[in-house]
């Protein structure tokens, strides 16, 4: 009998299994060819980058949770775009411009993760308020930056590159994605900081007796967790070469849907970094099998929710009565 | 693993269920991306893509879109066609500039581009405008002028000043009314009604107040006509107002019923869904669309051809349709 996270793992990377086999056998080869796997990779960092943020808020408990991802990160693009127009012009020095985008857009993410944690670790409001409140903020200042309109970046080749470029076969966002995951999931288990985290998560009354600096924990927390918004949001401005305030408008709900059928604990306190992102790619595989397949978009809501129940229900439910025993 | 046994065994089945279409797909396929499903504007263009996939034997022709009106969700079903390697794309874009990255990657595989509602796209072999504005705006204006009698004071709505088509549409029937029929005279000009129905209500309710022996209003948002038809009703003068402006069949019906609207304009998606499809399989076909050109679609009869933004045409139908009381309900949507 593995244990409980080990079978977690296993399960959603059985799924990405089935999904991937299940669509070569009903949309043909092209759904396995190289060319669609790497454009399903180049897919999954953007709501990936957000779900990791999902992660680390609700791991942190208290009710963690942040709503102002995805407007964290359109405003990240449009302000970064503002200020570098204003001093490179991407046509002189494209490589120049696009580092100092994507420098300015995470300085951005910083910021606005950092108002997230203050206001959550000092102001005390919940988490679910604030980081509503923050959305609506991010959301109105991007409005009022662009009057709501798109800003065209044009087209500029190493930001589109990064965008979609494979080298070595995989595209190199989702190598980033890749590595960021990695990073966090080294901090989270390895380091003093993930250990501390993990405990305020699971009992903060006993992490404030520990001694641990519960808000100290909470904003940098949440200033991580603006950083990767800003990081997907760099993603989004290179795959589309344009940025807007409303763009990726349905990702609140799906990154917190990944974060979940991850087995991130809503209540805080556990969350494994490689289960969130065999759940990024386990949705993603599975809606462009139903785009392969042009089946309605609304029935993919659906398969998510049955695989969401699927999953909850498999952490509560014992298999291995089923299962044949193996001591 | 016996789960794991029935989950392979029911994709088994379900494969076999689903592998009939798709063994026949060894031909031409046309899919039309639109901006959301489940709206009664794409309900109808479907029917369109739908009518085109039963006249033609050799084309499969679909329509698919996003549950949620999101530029990124309809981009990444986009990039799922190219992948999926369909002949052409024929989109309704929710915002053009979100998608010139995905469809310069689409041609470049070879895919045919079409566009409907997007002549500022760089990266399409073609875009699709059901009439010229100034043309259509004048034509409204015509109406109008003709069940005021060519005089009287009139107005204009507008969905916001920033609404390009809007401000075009109204523009062109104040210039037509100046030109042709000096007895009319344009009094407050360009409501915003912020394309919300009881902004136009409150609007309209102002300018009767405001001038009680107003005769005409030409609306430009497809809910200006039913704010001000509320107005009008409310007031009790039907009989003596005109209200033309653009109008859903489905929603304005009532207003038509009791003549507080008296004629609507709009044009059909399903005819654009339809000539959407037809001008992908000429451009599949290698064949040249030049101006004055029959796609044989109503309102497609002859159609004007200009060189859009970039390699790509544009291609200008005069595809209004324009009901009142006795056949609006020829349009179910």
């Amino acid at each position: 009998m593995l244990p409980r996270a080990d079978r977690q793992t296993v399960f959603l990377a059985l799924i990405n299994v089935i999904v991937l086999v299940t669509g070569a056998l009903l949309a043909g080869a092209n759904f396995i060819d190289s060319y669609n796997l790497q454009i399903m990779a180049a897919q999954v960092p953007e709501l990936g980058l957000l779900a990791l943020g999902v992660t680390l808020a609700m791991i942190s408990g208290n009710g963690g949770i942040d709503l102002s991802g995805i407007a964290l990160a359109n405003l990240s693009g449009i302000v970064s775009f503002l200020v570098v127009r204003a001093l490179v012009v991407p046509g002189d020095d494209p490589l120049l411009f696009s580092w100092t985008f994507a420098g300015v857009a995470i300085a951005v993410g910083l910021v606005g993760g950092l108002l997230n944690g203050i206001v959550i670790a000092f102001a005390g409001l919940t988490p679910l308020i604030a980081t509503l409140g923050t959305q609506l903020l991010f959301t109105g200042v991007a409005v009022w930056l662009t009057n709501g309109s798109a800003l065209s970046l044009g087209y500029i080749p190493p930001l589109d590159s990064f965008g979609n470029l494979p080298v070595l076969g995989v595209p190199l966002c989702f190598t980033l994605f890749v590595v960021v995951a990695a990073l966090i999931a080294y901090v989270l288990r390895y380091t003093p900081f993930g250990v501390k985290l993990m405990l305020l998560g699971s009992n903060a009354k006993a992490a404030h007796y520990g001694g641990i600096p519960a808000r100290r924990m909470i904003v940098i927390t949440y200033t991580i967790c603006g950083i990767l918004a800003s990081i997907a949001g760099v993603v989004i401005a290179s795959r589309n070469l344009s940025v807007k305030w409303d763009y990726g408008s349905s990702y609140v709900l799906i990154a917190i849907l990944i974060a979940v059928l991850g087995g991130v604990k809503p209540e805080g306190g556990y969350g494994k970094v490689l289960c969130v992102l065999l759940a990024a790619t386990a949705l993603q595989i599975l809606s462009s099998l139903f785009n392969f397949l042009g089946i309605s978009n609304f029935f993919r809501d659906l398969a998510w929710g049955v695989l969401l129940l699927a999953l909850l229900a498999s952490a509560r439910v014992n298999f291995s009565i089923w299962l044949p025993s193996r001591q | 693993m016996k789960s794991v046994k029935k989950l392979a065994g029911s994709a088994l089945v379900l494969s076999t269920i689903l592998a009939g279409p798709a063994l026949a797909a060894d031909e031409q396929t046309i899919t039309t991306v639109v901006k959301v499903t489940g709206e009664n504007w794409f309900i109808r263009m479907n029917e369109g893509v739908d009518a085109f996939n039963a006249d033609k034997e050799a084309i499969d022709a679909t329509q698919i879109g996003p549950a949620q009106a999101d530029a990124a969700q309809q981009a990444r079903i986009i990039e799922d066609l190219v992948a999926k390697g369909v002949s052409a794309i024929a989109v309704v874009p929710m915002d053009p500039s979100a998608l010139e990255g995905v469809l310069r990657r689409a041609q470049g595989r070879g895919i045919k581009v079409i566009a409907h509602e997007g002549d500022s796209i760089v990266n399409a072999d073609a875009d699709i405008e059901a009439f010229d504005n100034a043309a259509f705006g004048t034509k409204i204006n015509e109406g109008l002028a003709e069940c005021m009698g060519g005089e009287g004071k009139w107005t204009t709505f507008v969905g916001s000043l920033g609404s390009l088509t809007h401000n075009q549409w109204v523009d062109a029937g104040a210039a037509n009314a100046e030109a042709k029929y000096p007895g009319m005279e344009l009094v407050a000009a360009k409501n915003e009604s912020f394309n919300d129905a009881n902004k136009a209500y409150e609007k309209a309710k102002e300018i009767l107040r405001a001038y009680p022996d107003i005769k005409g209003f030409q609306g430009s948002s497809a809910i200006d006509v039913i704010g001000i038809g509320r107005a009008i009703e409310e007031a009790g003068r039907s009989d003596q107002t005109c209200v033309f402006g653009l109008g859903l069949p489905k929603d304005t019906g009532p207003y038509l019923e009791t003549g507080a609207v008296d004629r609507i304009y709009f044009w059909d998606p399903k005819d654009a869904g339809y000539v959407m499809n037809v001008v992908s399989e000429k451009i599949l076909n290698g064949e040249e669309i030049t101006d004055g050109a029959d796609l044989g679609v109503q309102g497609y009869n002859s159609v004007k051809v200009s060189q859009g933004p970039g390699k790509g045409i544009i291609i200008q139908g005069q595809a209004w349709v324009d009901v009142g009381k006795e056949n609006y309900g020829e349009y179910p949507f």
